[in-house]
């Protein structure tokens, strides 16, 4: 039995948009070793990137996940944090993200019930059953920066538009952001 | 805080915040794994490492410790150091991790507690490729397990943190 849950007193109602400037709900997912995890504690007062995504088999995304591999090796050393989620489980998830060499946390909602608390299912495929592909920029506090909605291919972000992104957001949240001088 | 001292010892020590044996895959005794929660440096070969892998209630565990040879050391930055940090978020998380440091330059070694399927893992430690590492059975009281960072940060969150704490933290100096 898969360990999924969701905060009853954080979540959104059913039809609640994530919209830029909402806090996106606190979520629990396995992760793609198994364990499971907290959004929140993933993020931990970072800048994040966090990406839903249809599945390993789709064309589209593994085109989109090879770009955000190109973002990955700035992230490495810009406190910044990248998370992927689909309803692959842990185990498929931990192969395609071995496959593309992602360093990043992948999550698993095989169950798919923060799916349905989130309101991204994408209806036009019931085969598969997956999240409607879409991308958030978030504060460390769950705020919504901005979203991408990637159904069409070209609604998703372009590197650089993440990249402003992370900087608006490392911006407002480090009290440092003007380097310390004499 | 954020870090505790470590050291390997030949015998049991009294003012360690918490110890147990040590063995060599045979079962040959290796000594005793100690770690202090305080300030001060216990011993000349003590190094700091993550203070969250400390847990008296932790189960046996085996270990890859690596260790630089006396008189060595190589720049946390090094490219080799940056690479193994790569390789470790690419892989499948252990049970715990954390670099050894003794100031805030330098990479002095590292740590992974490894138990079940991960054991067979840690004779391909990154790290080890690096400098020389043991593969040692650590008693049960004295590490546990941490959450595996979310990545792809291969930075440290202040020099004086062993990576991969992950977060930068008021209280965590």
């Amino acid at each position: 039995m898969r360990l999924l849950a969701m905060s009853m007193t954080t979540h959104p109602t059913a039809g609640e948009r994530l919209r830029p400037g909402a806090r996106f709900p606190h979520i629990d997912l396995l992760d793609h070793a198994g364990n499971l995890r907290r959004l929140s504690d993933l993020i931990a007062g970072d800048p994040v990137v966090l990406h839903f995504f249809r599945g390993w088999w789709c064309p589209k995304e593994q085109a989109f996940l090879r770009r955000l591999l190109e973002l990955q090796d700035d992230a490495e050393v810009a406190y910044s944090r990248m998370i992927s989620v689909s309803v692959d489980p842990p185990e498929v998830n931990a192969a395609f993200r071995a496959g593309l060499g992602a360093r990043w946390t992948f999550l698993s909602d095989s169950d798919r019930v923060v799916q349905e608390r989130l309101g991204l299912r994408e209806t036009t495929d019931t085969v598969n059953d997956p999240y409607v592909p879409a991308v958030f920029t978030l504060f460390p506090d769950l705020k919504i920066h901005r979203s991408f909605n990637g159904y069409w291919y070209w609604g998703r972000p372009t590197i650089e538009e993440l990249r402003q992104d992370l900087r608006h957001i490392t911006r407002a949240i480090r009290s440092d952001w003007e380097a310390p001088t004499p | 805080m954020s870090w505790c001292w470590l050291d390997l010892l030949a015998a049991p020590v009294d003012d360690a915040s918490a110890q147990a044996r040590v063995f060599e895959p045979g079962g040959t005794p290796a000594g005793w794994l100690a770690v202090w929660l305080r300030r001060a440096k216990p011993s000349r070969s003590a190094r700091r490492i993550d203070a969250r892998l400390v847990d008296r209630h932790g189960a046996a565990a085996w270990v890859s410790l690596v260790r630089p040879p006396d008189g060595v050391r190589l720049a946390f930055d090094d490219l080799a150091v940056q690479q193994a940090r790569r390789a470790v978020l690419a892989a499948p998380p252990q049970d715990a991790l954390s670099t050894l440091l003794s100031d805030a330059s330098h990479f002095e070694g590292a740590l992974t507690v490894a138990r079940g399927a991960g054991v067979a893992r840690l004779a391909d430690d990154p790290f080890a490729r690096i400098f020389p590492g043991r593969v040692l059975r650590v008693e049960a009281g004295l590490l546990g397990a941490v959450p595996a960072p979310c990545g792809p940060t291969i930075e440290r969150y202040g020099s004086a943190q062993p990576w991969p704490w992950d977060r930068y933290d008021a209280a965590a100096s």
